[in-house]
């Protein structure tokens, strides 16, 4: 008799009341941490539901048994009937006190790749996520209430009639639930286990290895005349009918919904890089515009301050100087966002070619050798001769090796040391530029990839720098797929990490 | 002394123009310009300079290459043989390059172009100078 009857509002809990996962547009390719929580919180949704409907269950026996004891006068086994029920009773109530914990206790969203068993457990699409351990910990407290659910239902089954009981259809469900909440292999599993299961209750009683609880006398001649049998027998036609309707369909909308948020949110994204690419041309037309007259009026102070056009005064010199350094703030500002703007928008393939990176490093290095000799600061390498060459984009990748360069030298005070490292790393390049230097206070941090964003203590060692140095390494890293990362401990120093999965390029034989 | 070496300068900002043409007649050249690629080749026609110094970026973002090859594409050995020396803020950073790629797949400056010199903008005017002087073979001070 029943199974899980009565819960059929269960998936409505879980659809409206649970947070849903987004399925995030795989575009752009970073997909971060912290939206993985909501799968996890999804997956511990549906335990939840699950242990609701269990409890509908349990009042849903034990009304059924009531009313055929009492209305239909039927007679049933009703103490072994009561006594599992009991069982499924007190092993809800520990399952609730489990879960609850899962919920509210520490929160474990360490990110692990899925294992093997987690996979298997796990209906496909969330095991892409690399799900964290409490998503885990859901599938498998999932996986094991469902087993004992069968084995729940076989016995009820057993008690009251065996393979006369049309609630043997009841079993279904546990499937529609299986195939929801877990993966194909699992919801197969199940399947089979409910199969498994029925048919040991019913040779067990065919072959009178175990005792045949009758459900009614009735049944054994003439069923379809009596009006009780032919209720009963509607009654959990119809029930299962409409269950399995109703689970499929809201499961359906359910991913109907999801579908159609996800594309929403690719429109939105779409929407928003446009605007992101619009805004990066027309940076980089005013930053073009501005290019022509600045190198005029540099060229032009040029001439004045080599008396190419007449002897000039000692004040006059001065003060075409300072012009001259200005007009050289200017020029570098247009020329770092026109660098800045080509890595923002430029399709790669158009700029890439075959790079050799560790000569292009070594190239960098000795040209900064200089500047970090009048700094006072130890400027030394690593890299490996032979590391063949890679697609990239050589001036976009130059310029990100002479940026971090660059900041490392000049926030280093005399006396400290520069590392540049540069390694193959997983999947391409790792270059790591370490420096002794003033750091990067914590508070800071978040926002040195901003467009002309300067920490105060930057500020304060050095007048020069844009702020745009960072934002370009950033772009350029992101041009390759790529990415930056940096470690700073104020007063001790600076390590920044650029990791390009750039691909080798097979020399070409001729 | 020699005689006086004749320059043309192909540019379309006026007031660079100006500014190049003080450096380079300070320095003894005889200087004639033109401000687009047609006045450009008329003058090259009419004028036969010593040195052509061009702006390859002109409005017309690729006046300055085709100036370029149908100057040197002329059947007159001296359209083919005067020295060009580009001036261009593109040389080695941004939207353009100079270089086709190569049988090994890697760049190499000046292979495209069939000019004699490059000068990043802004223009220096020593860096110029001496450009010119090495382009037409005169040590410092020759020309005057």
């Amino acid at each position: 008799m029943c199974g899980r009857c009565s819960g059929s509002w269960g998936l409505r809990a879980v659809t409206s009341g649970s947070r849903e996962a987004l399925a995030m547009p795989r575009t752009g390719g970073s997909l971060r941490l912290g939206e993985l929580p909501a799968v996890a919180e999804e997956l511990v949704a549906r335990v939840g539901w699950l242990i609701r409907l269990r409890w509908l269950a349990v009042v849903g026996v034990v009304c059924f048994l009531e009313i055929s004891r009492r209305v239909f006068s039927l007679q049933l086994a009703l103490q072994p009937l009561y006594l599992t029920i009991a069982a499924l009773a007190a092993y809800n109530l520990i399952l609730t006190l489990v879960f609850r914990r899962l919920r509210h206790g520490q929160r474990d969203r360490a990110v692990r790749a899925p294992g093997r068993v987690t996979r298997l457990l796990l209906a496909e699409s969330t095991a892409d996520f690399a799900p964290p351990a409490e998503a885990f910990r859901a599938a498998l407290l999932a996986s094991v209430q469902i087993a004992i659910d069968l084995l729940f239902l076989a016995l009820l089954l057993h008690f009251s009639g065996g393979i006369e009981n049309p609630f043997i259809l009841f079993f279904v469900f546990h499937v529609i639930v299986a195939s929801i909440l877990l993966s194909r292999p699992a919801t197969f599993f199940y399947a089979t286990l409910g199969l498994v299961l029925v048919s040991a209750v019913a040779l067990g009683e065919l072959l009178g290895i175990l005792p045949h609880y009758p459900l009614h006398e009735a049944l054994q001649a003439g069923a379809y005349r009596d009006p009780r049998v032919v209720g009963v027998e509607l009654f959990v036609l119809a029930s299962t009918l409409y269950l399995s309707a109703y689970l499929g369909s809201a499961v359906a909308g359910h991913l109907w919904r999801l579908a159609e948020k996800a594309r929403l949110f690719e429109t939105a994204y779409q929407r928003a890089s446009e605007s992101e690419r619009a805004k990066s041309q027309y940076m980089r037309k005013v930053a073009h515009e501005l290019r022509g007259p600045v190198g005029t009026i540099q060229t032009e102070l040029k001439v004045v301050l080599e008396e190419l056009a007449g002897d000039i005064s000692e004040s006059l010199r001065e003060l075409v100087e300072r012009a001259e350094r200005r007009a050289g703030e200017v020029a570098q500002v247009t020329l770092e966002l026109l660098m800045l703007s080509r890595a923002r928008e430029a399709p790669l393939e158009v700029e890439m070619m075959a790079v050799d990176p560790a000569e292009l490093v070594t190239e960098v290095v000795r040209q900064l050798s200089e500047s970090a000799e009048r700094a006072g600061v130890i400027l030394r390498s690593s890299i490996p001769r032979r590391l063949g060459t890679f697609r990239a984009d050589p001036d976009g990748l130059r310029q990100l090796v002479r940026n971090l360069l660059g900041n490392a030298i000049r926030y280093t005070p005399g006396g400290g040391q520069v590392d540049v490292r540069l390694a193959r790393g997983e999947g391409g390049l790792r270059l790591e530029v370490e420096d002794t230097g003033i750091g990067i206070p914590p508070e800071d941090l978040p926002r040195v990839f901003d467009e002309f964003y300067r920490a105060p203590n930057a500020r304060e060692i050095s007048a020069e720098g844009t702020g745009l140095g960072l934002a370009i390494v950033k772009a350029v890293a992101e041009q390759h797929g790529g990415r930056v990362t940096i470690d700073s401990t104020p007063g001790r120093g600076t390590l920044v990490v650029a990791d390009l999965p750039l691909e080798p390029v097979r020399a070409k034989r001729i | 002394m020699s005689v006086q070496r004749k320059i043309l300068i192909v540019e379309d900002d006026k007031d660079l123009v100006a500014a190049l043409q003080i450096v380079l007649k300070k320095h003894g050249f005889e200087v004639v310009a033109a401000h687009d690629a047609p006045g450009g080749l008329a003058r090259a026609e009419a004028e036969r300079p010593d040195l052509i110094v061009l702006d390859v970026m002109m409005p017309n973002a690729t006046e300055g290459f085709h100036f370029v090859w149908t100057l040197r594409l002329r059947e007159d050995e001296y359209f083919r043989t005067v020295p060009i020396i580009v001036i261009s803020a593109i040389h080695q950073r941004t939207e353009l390059r100079f270089y086709p790629e190569s049988a090994d797949g890697t760049y190499k400056a000046g292979e495209f172009l069939p000019v004699q010199g490059f000068i990043d903008k802004p223009v220096d005017p020593a860096e110029l100078v001496r450009e010119v002087q090495r382009q037409l073979g005169l040590a410092r001070g020759d020309e005057r």
